[in-house]
């Protein structure tokens, strides 16, 4: 599901992982490891974020002995800061709901708050 | 590596040539980061992946699959119509066939060109393919009515009911051979029907496309009220508008309530939708007065509701008909509980063939009736405002000046 800053669950798991270092180049197979993600969804969400600018990819210089040249990815500036925005806010409304949770939590237990009046609110009440 | 992954990497490098070039090297990045990945089950996973990142990067391109998917429905209903050896009038029904499959193909790619992209969202795009569906599905239902509705009965006792099910006043000698189809649509008929669905493909086109500036909520009313009165409209006359037809499993007489309903939708439906729309559109478009806007939401959502309802229960109603004249199943269920003997049967089937023509009528007048319905509550509901100017009459303001003198 999409967040409300446009980033699906996981697109921002990717670019949690990404965040952590920024200047690094990492492989797919350590992107996949560090968010649980399968190849068939995490590439083609690093299609996207290249596509989108944010993630930029090449190749590796000097591959080791007898292994093919593996692809390797890191944010761009832009992609730095659409990232730290967006993890962000969902961490804001990750706190909300967390917020939400408890309040209601307390409701069923029966815990009723007292409604908070526009008086009381401006305290006016005696 | 053992075989499978041997045939899985062959196979992937294999079908990355289906992708953009700019894709390829994604695929080749799958491949070679297989080898960091344990082998065994969870190296064949990740390289499974990645034939599934292949396909989806290959087919997802939306237009590809929409085009595969219409050009399979296209040749099924194009198949599925095609006329059989022995039908009257092939030629017309071949180029009905024909016709209709490269307009369907053809009007979308020239409405691109003159009208832009579809509109965003899902209502113009669901509407789209409605459309596209329904005019697929009239070919083949169409093809079935018109064999059976022209085909001459061979015994004398059909022959008399062909006749007269098909207006004839003389009956004697009517109907050409017996047992073959003489009859058939004329190359007029073909015609109009080419126009219809130019039209209706054309409409439905322009106001779910960007330039037509038709808002997703005045698509969603007109589309919605189109369905509701297309349900209504094809409970009352399943089998056509004729009362032998659809007198087995509803009265069909003026004072049903359902009858009521669908004049009442028929009339009201759009004014209700252009109302409605208008009120609803909240975007100040700048260029136009806001008032014009609304009348043309509204016109846009009444027509569309009428065009919908008519195309909904055209495709409907002709495949239903269809459908009974090939199963008798669905004969017997809608004459439940009647004693069905042979001739009573061809009487029902015959009516229902010739009676199924009447969705054209419907096709024709339901969209017309909706433009002026909605075009007169929508001006009725948005009328223009009065411009500020000086009074002419009145205790306030400057007296106004007399008539100048004649020399």
């Amino acid at each position: 599901m999409a967040s409300r800053s446009g980033f699906s669950a996981q697109t921002l798991s990717v670019l949690a992982a990404l965040c952590d270092q920024p200047s690094q180049w990492q492989h797919g197979y350590a992107l996949a490891r560090q968010t649980g993600l399968k190849s068939g969804t995490l590439y083609p969400i690093l299609i996207r974020l290249a596509d989108r600018g944010l993630v930029e990819a090449c190749w590796q210089d000097e591959p080791a002995p007898g292994l093919p040249r593996r692809h390797l990815y890191r944010l761009t500036a832009t992609g730095l800061a659409s990232a730290t925005g967006a993890l962000a806010r969902a961490a804001d409304r990750a706190t909300e709901q967390a917020a939400a949770r408890t309040a209601t939590g307390k409701l069923r237990a029966g815990g009723r708050p007292r409604p908070a009046t526009r008086g009381a609110a401006a305290g006016m009440t005696p | 590596m053992n075989w499978l992954e041997r045939t899985m990497t062959a196979a992937g490098r294999g079908a990355a040539w289906l992708l953009p070039a700019g894709r390829r090297d994604w695929v080749a990045a799958v491949w070679a980061e297989a080898h960091e990945v344990p082998p065994g089950l969870a190296r064949l996973v990740w390289r499974a992946g990645g034939v599934w990142m292949l396909a989806r990067e290959a087919l997802m391109p939306r237009r590809l699959g929409r085009a595969a998917v219409f050009a399979v429905a296209a040749a099924f209903a194009a198949w599925a119509a095609w006329p059989q050896p022995g039908v009257g009038h092939a030629a017309e029904s071949q180029f009905h066939v024909i016709a209709t499959v490269l307009l369907l193909a053809g009007l979308p790619l020239l409405a691109r060109r003159f009208f832009g992209s579809a509109s965003p969202g899902r209502a113009g795009r669901s509407l789209r393919v409605l459309c596209c569906a329904a005019v697929l599905a009239f070919l083949p239902a169409l093809a079935v009515v018109e064999a059976f509705a022209n085909l001459t009965p061979a015994q004398p006792a059909y022959r008399y009911i062909f006749c007269i099910a098909q207006g004839w006043s003389n009956t004697q000698g009517c109907g050409g051979v017996p047992g073959r189809s003489t009859g058939g649509p004329p190359w007029a008929g073909e015609i109009v029907l080419m126009l219809l669905t130019i039209g209706y493909v054309g409409v439905i086109l322009f106001l779910t496309s960007r330039r037509s500036q038709v808002t997703r909520s005045t698509l969603a009313i007109g589309a919605g009220m189109g369905l509701l009165f297309g349900v209504v409209m094809f409970a009352v006359a399943p089998l056509g508008l004729n009362k032998w037809a659809t007198d087995p499993w509803l009265p069909g007489s003026t004072a049903d309530p359902l009858v009521a309903l669908a004049w009442i939708l028929l009339f009201g439906g759009p004014a209700a939708a252009a109302v409605l729309a208008a009120r609803r559109y909240r975007r100040p478009d700048g260029t136009k007065p806001p008032y014009t806007v609304r009348i043309g939401q509204g016109i846009a959502a009444g027509v569309l509701a009428n065009g919908t309802a008519a195309l909904f229960t055209a495709a409907l109603g002709t495949g239903t008909v269809a459908l009974m004249l090939k199963s008798a199943w669905l004969l017997h269920w809608l004459n439940h509980g009647q004693q069905l003997t042979a001739v009573v049967t061809y009487r029902y089937e015959i009516y229902a063939g010739t009676g199924a023509f009447a969705y054209v009528v419907m096709l024709i007048f339901f969209p017309v009736i909706g433009l002026i319905m909605s075009s007169v509550a929508a001006a009725i509901a948005n009328p223009a405002p009065r411009q500020p100017g000086p009074r002419t009459d009145g205790d306030g303001g400057p007296p106004s000046p007399g008539r100048a003198p004649v020399p």
